[in-house]
C-alpha cells in the first residue's frame, strides 16, 4: 500500500519533471478566465488575435532566451538584437522600394544579422569566457549603437505590404495564427534535436559535460546563435505589429523575456526547462498587462499593479511546483 | 604487447603537485588495479589518460605509438572510455539519455533517434537487471536516483562507449555486494573479449578478486607494479604506506574493551518508523560503538538521518540524555547535542568552494549562537580538533576543494569536535577515503567512545564494522533482523544475517 502511494506521488513528480510548464499553464488558464470575466470580448477571436499579434514578438524572444538559459547562460542583448534587426529591415525595404520581393530579401538579411549578433555573443561568452551577464549587456549597448547609426530617429514607416500581411487574414484566418502554427512545429522539431539535449546537458554541469566528451564551447556558441536567430524572428513580428522602424524598440523587452522564461518553469541555472513554458510565460505577461487595463486601474497605478501581478504569478508557480515535487 | 602506456607523466595545479611521476602500463585482456591513498594522484593519472586533464610532462603511447590526447573527445576517438569517481551525469536527464549522451544516435543528422537511443541504452541497463534496485528505469531522472544507482548509470555510460580501453575510477564505492558481483562478472566478460581495464578501489577483497596486476602509487609517484598472484595484501599496504609489511598490516585493536566500561544510556530509540524503515528500537550507552550492518540501502542511512531530523518519521520516539529529542530539523538535533557525518561529502558535508575555516566552524556558530567572531580565535578553537585527526592542509583560508577526499572528510568530522556532542551518528563515513585516513578516523572514533560519546556507525564495509563496533545491528528490508554482540561478531554471521530474507 505504501508502495502504491509512493508510485502515484512519484508519477505526479515525473509529470512535473517532464512538463515543467504545468504551473504556468494553470496560471495562464486563471488569467484567461479573469480576462474573460472583466472583458468578455477579450476572449473572442478578435481579442485573442490582438493578443497573439501583440505578444508574438515577446513569445519568440522568450523562446530565444530559453536556448541560452538551457545551457546556464543568459543573453541580455536579445532586445537590442530586435532593435537592430527592426532598423535594418525597415531601412532596407525602404531602400529597395517596398515591394514584396524587398520584404523577402529583408527577412533574409534580418536573419543573417540575428545570426551574426548571436555568433558575436557566443564567441565572447563561450570562447573568450567573459561573464555572460556583463558581456551581453555590453553587446546590447553595442548593437543598439549600430541600430542608432542605421536609423537615428524612430518613425520610419515599414512598407504597407509588410504590416498588412502581418495584421491581415489569409483564407479568413488571421495571418498570425499561421505564424503561431509554424512556430509550434519548429519548436516541436527543435526540442528533438541533438543541440537542445546537449545544451541541457551543458547547463546541468558544464564540467561533467566536458568530461563526457561533449564539445562544450561549440555547444554554447550554437546556443547563442539560436538565440540570435529567434531574436530576429521576434524583430519581424515587432516590425509587423508597429509598422515602423525604432532603434530602441526592443530594449525594454529583454528582461521581460527573462521573466517569461522563469515564469515558464525553466531553471535559470540551466539544465531544466521547456520552450513551451517560455511561450506560456510570455502570454502570462501579456494577459497580466491586458487584465490591468480591463480592470480599470488608473494609469498612474498600472506599473505598480503590473509588477505585483507578475510577482504573484511567480509565487504561484513556485508554490504549485513545490506542491508537486513534495 | 602493451596497449596503453603512460610514462613519467606529471601534473601540477599551481604550487600543488598532484602527480609527480606517474607510470602505468595496461595490456589488452587484463584488469589492472591502481591503488594508493587518497590524494596520491590516482584520479589525476586516470584523467590524463582520459584527456580531461592535460599533463605538464610525460609520454603516452598507444599500441607502441606515441599519441597526443587533445581532450575527452580525443580520448574517446582513440578508444579510451572512463568512469569518473565524481560521476559525469546530467542530473535532469533520464538514465537512457545519460548512457548515450556522449554519442547520441541521430536521424537526418539533426534529430535524436529516440528508438535507437532506447534500444542502445536498454542493452547496458539489462546488464544490471535485478540488482539495480527500486525506481531504476530507463526513463527515470538521474537526479532522483540513489547514489548506488547513479553509480550504475555512470558504469553503463562508460560501457556504452564500447572503448577497447576502459578506466574505472572507484566504480564500486556506493555499490552493495550483489551489484559489485554483477559488475565483476561484466568485467570478466570484457576481459575475455580482450579489452584493457584500469580499476581503482579501496576495498582490498575486491582488488584481489578481480585484478590481474596491481600498480601502487604513493605521493604522486608510481611505486611498483606486480602480478596479483605474486603479492599479498600486507605487501600492497606496505607499498602504499611506504613501510615494511609487518608494521602496516597490524590489525585494528580489539574493540570489545569498551564493552564492560560502557556507562548509562545516552541515546535510546523506541519503535522508530518512517519511509524506508520500521519499528527500529535500540539503545546506545556512553562509550559504546553500535554498528549498523547489512546490505546497502536497507534503511541504515534513513534511520540515522531520521534521528538527526533530516528524514521523515511517522512513529516512535528518540530520547537523548533522558530527554525527548524527536528532532524536526538537523538544527534542533545539533542544539540537543547530536552530530551526523555522512559519507556523501559533497551533498551533506563540505561547503563547496569555501575556505577550510568556514567548513570547520558552522556547528560552533550554531551551538554557541555566535553572531560575530574573530577568525584568529576561531582558528585557535579549531586547531585541537584538526590536529587530533592528522589533517594535512596548507592553510585555513584555502578552499576545501583543494583537499583530497579523505582530508575533506576529516575537516567535516573536526567541525563536530569543537563543541563535544553527546552522540555521533556516522553514515558510512569512510566512503572513498583512503586506507591511512581510515585508520586515523577509526582510532579517533574509538578514542571519542572511550571519552564517553555514544557512537552509531553505519559502514558498507563489513571489515570496519567487525573491527570497531561493540554490537552490530543487521538491517534487512528496513528492519533490524539480527543483533550480533561479543563472539557472534564474525564475518560469517554478518553475511548470513544480511542475506537472509526479511
Amino acid at each position: 500500500m505504501a508502495g502504491a502511494a509512493r508510485t502515484s506521488s512519484g508519477g505526479f513528480r515525473r509529470w512535473m519533471e517532464r512538463y515543467p510548464f504545468l504551473p504556468a499553464l494553470l496560471i495562464l488558464a486563471v488569467l484567461l478566465a479573469l480576462n474573460g470575466f472583466y472583458q468578455p470580448r477579450s476572449v473572442s477571436l478578435v481579442g485573442i488575435t490582438g493578443l497573439v499579434k501583440t505578444y508574438l514578438a515577446l513569445m519568440l524572444l522568450a523562446v530565444a532566451q530559453t536556448y541560452v538559459v538551457y545551457a546556464g547562460d543568459i543573453d541580455l542583448s536579445v532586445g537590442a538584437i530586435v532593435s537592430l534587426v527592426n532598423c535594418v529591415i525597415v531601412v532596407l525595404m525602404q531602400y529597395m522600394g517596398g515591394t514584396a520581393f524587398s520584404a523577402l530579401g529583408a527577412i533574409g538579411v534580418g536573419l543573417a544579422v540575428g545570426l551574426a549578433c548571436g555568433l558575436v555573443n557566443g564567441l565572447l561568452v563561450a570562447t573568450f569566457r567573459l561573464q555572460a551577464i556583463v558581456a551581453t549587456f555590453a553587446t546590447s549597448i553595442f548593437f543598439t549603437g549600430i541600430a542608432l547609426y542605421i536609423l537615428p530617429v524612430a518613425g520610419l514607416p515599414a512598407p504597407a505590404a509588410f504590416w498588412r500581411t502581418y495584421g491581415g487574414r489569409f483564407l479568413d484566418i488571421p495571418f498570425v495564427f499561421y505564424v503561431a502554427v509554424v512556430l509550434a512545429v519548429i519548436l516541436w522539431a527543435m526540442a528533438r534535436t541533438r543541440l537542445v539535449m546537449r545544451l541541457l546537458a551543458v547547463g546541468d554541469d558544464a564540467q561533467r559535460a566536458f568530461q563526457s566528451g561533449l564539445p562544450v564551447t561549440a555547444i554554447r556558441v550554437r546556443g547563442y546563435v539560436m538565440t540570435g536567430l529567434f531574436s530576429a524572428l521576434a524583430a519581424f513580428c515587432v516590425t509587423g505589429d508597429t509598422a515602423s522602424g525604432d532603434p530602441l524598440v526592443g530594449g525594454k523587452m529583454t528582461l521581460y523575456s527573462v521573466a517569461a522564461v522563469v515564469l515558464g518553469g525553466t531553471a535559470l541555472s540551466g539544465g531544466y526547462g521547456t520552450v513551451v513554458g517560455s511561450v506560456f510565460g510570455a502570454l502570462i505577461i501579456g494577459l497580466i498587462n491586458s487584465l490591468v487595463y480591463f480592470v480599470g486601474t488608473p494609469s498612474e497605478w498600472q506599473n505598480l499593479v503590473q509588477g505585483l501581478a507578475i510577482l504573484i504569478a511567480l509565487m504561484a508557480g513556485v508554490v504549485v511546483g513545490r506542491r508537486a515535487r513534495a | 604487447m602493451s596497449k596503453l602506456k603512460l610514462s613519467g607523466v606529471s601534473k601540477a595545479y599551481g604550487a600543488t603537485l598532484a602527480l609527480r611521476r606517474g607510470d602505468l602500463e595496461v595490456e589488452a585482456g587484463e584488469v589492472h588495479v591502481l591503488i594508493g591513498s587518497n590524494g596520491s594522484g590516482k584520479s589525476t593519472l586516470c584523467k590524463i589518460a582520459a584527456g580531461s586533464v592535460r599533463p605538464d610532462a610525460g609520454e603516452i603511447t598507444l599500441d607502441g605509438r606515441p599519441v597526443h590526447i587533445s581532450g575527452p573527445q580525443g580520448a574517446r576517438a582513440l578508444g579510451i572510455g572512463i568512469f569518473y569517481q565524481e560521476l559525469s551525469l546530467a542530473a535532469h536527464r533520464t538514465v537512457e539519455e545519460n548512457i548515450c549522451l556522449t554519442n547520441l544516435p541521430l536521424k537526418a543528422g539533426l534529430f535524436i533517434d529516440r528508438q535507437a537511443l532506447s534500444a542502445r541504452a536498454a542493452r547496458y541497463i539489462a546488464l544490471f537487471d535485478g540488482v539495480a534496485g527500486d525506481g531504476f528505469a530507463a526513463d527515470a531522472t538521474v537526479g532522483d536516483l540513489r547514489a548506488d544507482q547513479r553509480q550504475l548509470v555512470e558504469i553503463m555510460k562508460a560501457l556504452a562507449t564500447e572503448a577497447p580501453i576502459l578506466i574505472f575510477d572507484e566504480p564500486t564505492s556506493a555499490l552493495d555486494s550483489a551489484q559489485v558481483e554483477r559488475f565483476f562478472d561484466i568485467l570478466r566478460g570484457l576481459k575475455a573479449e580482450g579489452r584493457a581495464m584500469v580499476f581503482i578501489s579501496h576495498r582490498m577483497d575486491e582488488i584481489f578478486s578481480i585484478g590481474d596486476r596491481v600498480t601502487v602509487i604513493r605521493d604522486g609517484e608510481t611505486v611498483a607494479t606486480s602480478r596479483i598472484a605474486d603479492t599479498d595484501q600486507a605487501t600492497v599496504i606496505g607499498q602504499m604506506v611506504g613501510e615494511p609489511p609487518a608494521r602496516a598490516a597490524q590489525a585494528a585493536p580489539a574493540a570489545s574493551a569498551a564493552e564492560e566500561a560502557a556507562g548509562e544510556p545516552v541515546l535510546s530509540v523506541r519503535g522508530l518508523t518512517g519511509p524506508g524503515y520500521s519499528d527500529i528500537s535500540f539503545e546506545v550507552r556512553r562509550g559504546e560503538i553500535v554498528g549498523f550492518g547489512g546490505l546497502h540501502g536497507q534503511g541504515q542511512s534513513s534511520v540515522l538521518r531520521a534521528i538527526f531530523g533530516a528524514h521523515p518519521v511517522s512513529a516512535g520516539e528518540v530520547t537523548l540524555k533522558g530527554e525527548r529529542l524527536d528532532a524536526r530539523s538537523p538544527r534542533a538535533a545539533i542544539l540537543h547535542g547530536a552530530a551526523y557525518v555522512s559519507g556523501d561529502r559533497s551533498r551533506d558535508g563540505i561547503i563547496q568552494g569555501r575556505p577550510i575555516i568556514e567548513n570547520l566552524t558552522p556547528i560552533h556558530y550554531l551551538r554557541q549562537r555566535l553572531v560575530l567572531a574573530r577568525p584568529a580565535a576561531l582558528r585557535e578553537k579549531a586547531r585541537p580538533a584538526v590536529e587530533a585527526l592528522h589533517t594535512r592542509f596548507a592553510g585555513y583560508s584555502h578552499p576545501i576543494n583543494s583537499l583530497s577526499g579523505g582530508n575533506q572528510q576529516k575537516i567535516v568530522i573536526a567541525r563536530w569536535l569543537i563543541d563535544r556532542p553527546d552522540v555521533l551518528l556516522l553514515d558510512d563515513p569512510t566512503k572513498g577515503v583512503d586506507l591511512s585516513a581510515k585508520n586515523d578516523l577509526f582510532s579517533l572514533i574509538r578514542k571519542l567512545a572511550a571519552e564517553g560519546l555514544g557512537i552509531v556507525l553505519y559502514s558498507s564495509e563489513d571489515a570496519e564494522l567487525l573491527a570497531n563496533a561493540d554490537r552490530i545491528l543487521v538491517f534487512n528490508g528496513g528492519q533490524v533482523t539480527r543483533e550480533l554482540a561479543g563472539d557472534e561478531r564474525t564475518r560469517f554471521n554478518l553475511y548470513r544475517a544480511a542475506y537472509e530474507a526479511a
